[in-house]
């Protein structure tokens, strides 16, 4: 009874938290835009549905579109989930992602495998890569004590300008007029799933299994189970026995791979030459994914498929209407506000907590009551 | 090249262009300098800077005068740190996703606002006139001393400011009753609470004022050192200044000490990037990279030091 009213409880609690973060939006569309209306259909329903002449039909390539746009960020949010899980609020997954996108798409050049293997050795090479980034920011965090969000915020930058350097000096195709690599070799673009120019590629089955095998790794070994406790209590892990400086590397070093995993399936799956130039949001948006999944790795898709299906509809609407597409920031920040509030509705989840007890107790009241009688008779 | 290099950093205009490069990460850095001492991690300083720097703007743009620019950036940083202070104080959201929030906010969340009040997208272009920017002043006296003189005259009023919030920080922090209870809170809330400080109060103090000052950051970038608002123009100047603190110990001075160095960094990337055959963007990361070293060296001290205590006999 108790469980049931505190779960039901959560969910309300998760989506009115949303509901403010799309008021706040529709707020801002309303003073913003001409047609509020219309850009708030595209914004809500305009990702599945669109619309001809009154009539509305299901729109199968824009559900694969926003299931592509899932893809990266599946990865950067399991990333940000098992880092979140043992405390270490490591924020280089956005370097990572570029770092791995990059590696990924030179290896995409400049590897010579000529079968399906190609773009899976790219991948893994760019996911090992980052792992070996990952190490900085844990190492100092662990060995000296350096605050490892400050450090992997200085990464991301280094990240970027080094990626830029090989880029600009090593790997740029001059005959173009952008900056960008040479084009992949077809065996190094990632297959696509359906038919059409949705980008959804294999890499989406990759993401899923990710996190399966994430969430099996975070609740069912007992290196997930060192990860999760060091984030409840540290000192209780220490002092119990747990190697806390080597499963906090662990957990940071399993986040800079998934990132760079991510970055490079993106990079391999959605174009043909390696073009980033500057760090490409990811890492953040990973960030909100697992606020939305409670760090819980299970949920991860859905919060991904959630934020990729509002990022759609603020594409939509800022194509069709005069709503600029960085509405998506503001209903970020807002998501996240709100949805990471331990506090938001406590005073509900007060009067819940209270008028369950008293049921209880009045339960066990008139139980004692039974039990009393029958002792007498 | 080397030579090329001595040449351009031997130079009073070298100097200059790095008090004027210290600056805003010195306002930001005394924000996160304040706002730490009452244990409060103010991650939104980035965002908070891009925000401030845009209303700053805006709000010089429509009443044309700088000053109330700058006033209103201050006031808005401070909403900001309030707001991030309500989540995090009132309503228990972490303060590191709070400020993450701001930064998101500051990223995109300033290209539709700027948008929706202006129409312009991604930078702020023609809108700038000399009334906006904030005015340089010559100093009478040093003004007439030969290098010197050129070093520390002529600079906005906001450099000046900025290295005299130091002062005014320290004397805040240890000489004022307000800053003894953020010091308290921040060292040990229980204790500050149970001889009657409002720990809330006293960190919603510590929050707002660290908004505000990284709003006369914010306001600097883009009233006088970018004359003008673009998108991402801040470039993790926050961020920098979260590193300096913690470089400088998390004290005014330090603090002043460690964002002089970050300064003489992005000046030197300048001047670097000027010499014949140097990559950019390997030149682009020096303040960065400067950085990561700088906290490295720190952490590396700080942990000698530990151990020292550790292995000296306790007096008795």
């Amino acid at each position: 009874m108790h469980d049931r009213r505190m779960r039901f409880f959560n969910l309300a609690r998760g989506a009115a938290a949303i509901s403010i973060a799309l008021l706040v939006a529709m707020i801002f569309i309303l003073i913003s835009s001409k047609t509020p209306w219309t850009a708030m259909r595209y914004l809500l329903i305009g990702p599945l549905l669109s619309f001809h002449e009154g009539a509305v039909i299901f729109n199968a390539q824009y559900l694969y579109q926003v299931l592509a746009a899932t893809i990266p960020i599946i990865f950067t949010g399991l990333a940000v989930t098992v880092m979140f899980s043992a405390n270490q609020f490591n924020l280089a997954g956005e370097g990572c992602v570029l770092a791995g996108g990059f590696v990924g798409g030179v290896l995409g050049v400049y590897l010579n495998i000529n079968s399906g293997w190609h773009w899976v050795v790219s991948v893994l090479i760019a996911t090992a890569v980052c792992g070996v980034i990952m190490l900085i920011p844990a190492l100092l965090k662990v060995k000296l004590g350096a605050s490892e969000m400050v450090t992997s915020l200085m990464l991301n930058f280094i990240i970027l300008y080094v990626v830029l350097h090989y880029l600009n000096f090593h790997f740029a195709d001059r005959t173009k007029g952008a900056t960008m690599t040479k084009e992949f070799k077809p065996t190094a673009i990632i297959p696509s799933l359906v038919a059409g120019n949705s980008k959804l590629t294999v890499g989406f089955i990759v993401a899923i299994a990710a996190t399966i095998l994430v969430a099996l790794f975070m609740y069912r070994t007992r290196w997930g189970y060192a990860i999760r406790m060091i984030g409840i209590n540290e000192s209780f892990s220490l002092y119990s026995g747990m190697n806390v400086g080597w499963t906090i590397v662990l957990a940071q070093v399993i986040g800079g791979m998934l990132s760079g995993m991510g970055g490079s399936i993106e990079v391999l799956g959605r174009y043909q030459t390696y073009l980033w130039r500057d760090l490409p949001g990811y890492g953040w948006v990973g960030i909100t994914i697992a606020i939305l999944a409670k760090n819980n790795p299970i949920y991860v898709p859905l919060a991904a498929f959630f934020i990729a299906y509002l990022n759609k509809g603020c594409l939509l609407m800022s194509t069709y209407c005069d709503v600029p597409v960085e509405m998506i920031d503001i209903i970020q920040a807002a998501i996240f506000l709100f949805f990471a509030a331990e506090q938001f509705l406590s005073g509900y989840r007060q009067k819940l907590v209270v008028k369950t007890t008293q049921e209880d107790l009045m339960k066990l009241d008139v139980n004692q009551l039974r039990g009393g009688g029958k002792s007498h008779a | 090249m080397l030579e090329q290099l001595f040449q351009a950093i031997f130079k009073a205009d070298f100097l200059f262009a790095v008090m004027r490069i210290t600056a805003p990460i010195l306002f930001a850095t005394l924000a996160a300098v304040v706002a730490e001492k009452a244990g409060v991690v103010n991650i939104g300083l980035e965002g908070t800077m891009m925000i401030t720097a845009l209303f700053g703007f805006l709000f010089a743009y429509w009443t044309q005068s700088w000053v109330i620019g700058v006033l209103g950036a201050a006031l808005v940083g401070a909403l900001l740190g309030l707001m991030m202070g309500f989540f995090s104080l009132k309503l228990k959201t972490d303060i590191i996703l709070a400020g993450i929030a701001v930064n998101m906010l500051g990223g995109g969340g300033t290209i539709f606002l700027l948008n929706m009040f202006t129409g312009l997208r991604g930078n702020t272009g023609n809108l700038v006139t000399p009334n906006i920017l904030i005015p340089t002043i010559k100093i009478p006296l040093i003004d007439k001393i030969p290098i010197l003189g050129e070093i520390l005259s002529g600079h906005a009023v906001l450099t000046y400011l900025a290295f005299i919030f130091v002062f005014l920080m320290w004397v805040f922090l240890y000489k004022t009753p307000v800053g003894l209870n953020i010091r308290a809170v921040g060292e040990n809330p229980d204790a500050a609470s149970s001889v009657g400080v409002s720990v809330l109060k006293v960190k919603y103090i510590a929050i707002g004022l660290s908004g505000a000052l990284a709003g006369f950051g914010g306001a600097f970038m883009s009233m006088y050192y970018s004359q003008g608002w673009n998108s991402g123009f801040v470039a993790g100047r926050g961020f920098i200044a979260l590193a300096a603190r913690a470089m400088g110990r998390g004290e005014p001075v330090g603090g002043m000490l460690s964002s002089l160095l970050f300064g003489l960094a992005q000046a030197l990337r300048t001047k670097v990037s000027g010499l014949q055959g140097v990559s950019s963007y390997l030149v682009s990361l020096i303040p960065y990279a400067t950085t990561l070293l700088g906290l490295v060296l720190y952490s590396i001290s700080l942990r000698r030091k530990e151990r020292k205590h550790l292995i000296r006999p306790v007096k008795p």
